[in-house]
């Protein structure tokens, strides 16, 4: 073996990614070769320096994500319960293809209807192009016999759409805002925010993301409304939904976060709040970023 | 001592394959356990990879709803780890990419200096630490970041898998779609790019 080959084995030697007679090859060649012998030590202290910046997940942050987690999959789950059935049927006939989707119809078929239609697409005249997909879901009202012998059905149909386009599209972005104030599901909410976050220069997807950051129950997406408002973290309204989230949020990554957007440029109007929390606040950041914002405006730690 | 391993290796996935089919089945409680059993690994390949604890927390949201929605559509045709893996990885890889079109700042630290202390991932720095040492410490650290950014993200994601996870090439190969000669040719070059940058550094 040449020292041009092993050199390039040499990452996957350390590694243990060589077959084994590539192995012994190279082995035996860093035994006699002074140079790549040189190159195998140089590989070993590269690996040594790369391990020191290692990190692992605190602890508090994986609490705060499981406990994120367990509020998006409640809410998720928590739908009507023939949706549930509806997603039990699904699991069923998963093998079925023809069957499997959309269930809606499946469930139609057994009650003797073919509602299976499409509502057309919106007249919104955006680039977005709006395509109808299959999923279509029925809640049955009311299940009667009539007088003929028959059976009189009432039902609401919900019909499943796609829609695809940016963020500016208006027939999206329309989507995206109501989604974000709207949905229950706070998973889609986190999903809608977060696409809304990079246009928070729009005062409607402001105004979204501080009503997100402000009455949002998930933290989760309080967190990505929080992110959306940083470039505009000057701004007094921005600073006002801040200030209350500092105040008030009972989640203290979102409290965090608010405490470093409101400290970047402090202002008189927040003096209060901070001499507030630094007495009472729990968090140790929070604290003291409280403190050394006052100290730079020359304010008192305390409130008298 | 192999059939030992070996054994256990098969007693672990059959479990895991168990919480995955009760989770299919509904049940809330197996697809908690499921998620514990993985989270904090998902985390740390986040952090690590994005170096900032909000992002993480995203990709980990993210990563594990999708696996709450999809479960049902999971057949066994891989473990159910590699198919978490392709999850997560697939949404770290759009962030890196959004990082590099929007040529943002590694982001080190995301904020202030708290996000620092939630982040800190080198030694220990103690008061009394020798402060040339604690210098050095930085600038290396510093350097080591500005290498890995300099790589693809795809580069990125193989390196971190096998350095920090410790996965085998193979594996990697599975999770990103990709040979295991793929994964190999690319983990290669980022070595080789680590070297280059880092070489007169150790």
């Amino acid at each position: 073996m040449t020292c041009d080959a092993v050199r390039n084995l040499i990452p996957l030697y350390y590694y243990g990614e060589l077959t084994p007679e590539e192995e012994d090859q190279t082995e035996a060649h860093i035994h006699e070769c002074a140079a790549c012998a040189a190159d195998m030590k140089q590989a070993r202290a590269l690996a040594a320096a790369l391990d020191r910046r290692r990190m692992e997940a605190l602890p508090s942050l994986l609490v705060e994500c499981r406990a994120d987690l367990s509020a998006a999959v409640r809410g998720a789950s928590a739908g009507p319960a023939w949706k549930l059935w509806l997603e039990a049927a699904g699991a069923t006939f998963a093998g079925f293809h023809r069957w499997r989707q959309p269930l809606g119809a499946a469930a139609c078929l057994v009650i003797g209807f073919f509602a299976a239609r499409f509502v057309p697409a919106g007249s919104g005249a955006s680039t977005a192009s709006l395509t109808p997909s299959e999923g279509v879901f029925v809640n049955v009202r009311s299940a009667l016999p009539d007088s003929s012998g028959g059976v009189r059905i009432a039902y609401d149909e919900t019909q499943r759409h796609e829609i695809s386009g940016t963020v500016n599209d208006p027939e999206i972005r329309k989507l995206l805002l109501a989604a974000a104030h709207e949905e229950d599901d706070p998973g889609v909410r986190v999903e809608s925010v977060g696409l809304l976050k990079d246009h928070a220069a729009s005062n409607e997807v402001r105004e979204a993301l501080m009503n997100a950051l402000l009455h949002d129950s998930n933290p989760g997406v309080r967190l990505k409304a929080i992110e959306g408002l940083k470039p505009l973290s000057a701004e007094a309204p921005v600073r006002g939904a801040l200030s209350q989230a500092l105040e008030y949020d009972d989640n203290e990554a979102v409290r965090m976060q608010a405490v470093d957007l409101l400290t970047m440029s402090p202002d008189d109007a927040t003096v209060g709040i901070l001499q507030n929390l630094v007495q009472r606040e729990d968090n140790g950041y929070v604290r003291s970023k409280c403190a050394k914002a006052l100290k730079e405006m020359n304010a008192s730690i305390g409130t008298f | 001592m192999q059939d030992a391993a070996g054994t256990a290796g098969a007693r672990v996935s059959s479990e895991v394959d168990s919480l995955v089919r009760a989770a299919q089945r509904g049940d809330q409680d197996a697809f908690e356990r499921l998620v514990r059993a993985y989270d904090q690994g998902v985390l740390r390949l986040a952090m690590n990879l994005l170096r900032s604890p909000e992002d993480a927390r995203d990709v980990y949201q993210e990563a594990f709803l999708r696996v709450y929605r999809n479960l049902h559509a999971f057949r066994f045709d891989c473990s159910f780890h590699t198919w978490l893996y392709r999850i997560v990885t697939n949404i770290c890889l759009d962030q890196l990419r959004k990082r590099k079109v929007r040529k943002e700042e590694p982001a080190v630290v995301e904020t202030s200096e708290g996000a620092m202390d939630r982040t800190e991932g080198f030694e220990e720095e103690s008061a009394d630490a020798n402060p040339e040492r604690v210098t050095w410490s930085r600038q290396l650290g510093r350097r080591i970041g500005d290498a890995l950014e300099e790589l693809t993200p795809r580069e990125r994601m193989v390196f971190e898998l096998r350095h920090y996870e410790g996965l085998r090439l193979r594996n990697i190969g599975e999770i990103l779609g990709t040979s295991e000669e793929a994964a190999k040719n690319c983990f290669f070059r980022a070595t080789q790019k680590m070297r280059t940058l880092l070489g007169d550094l150790v």
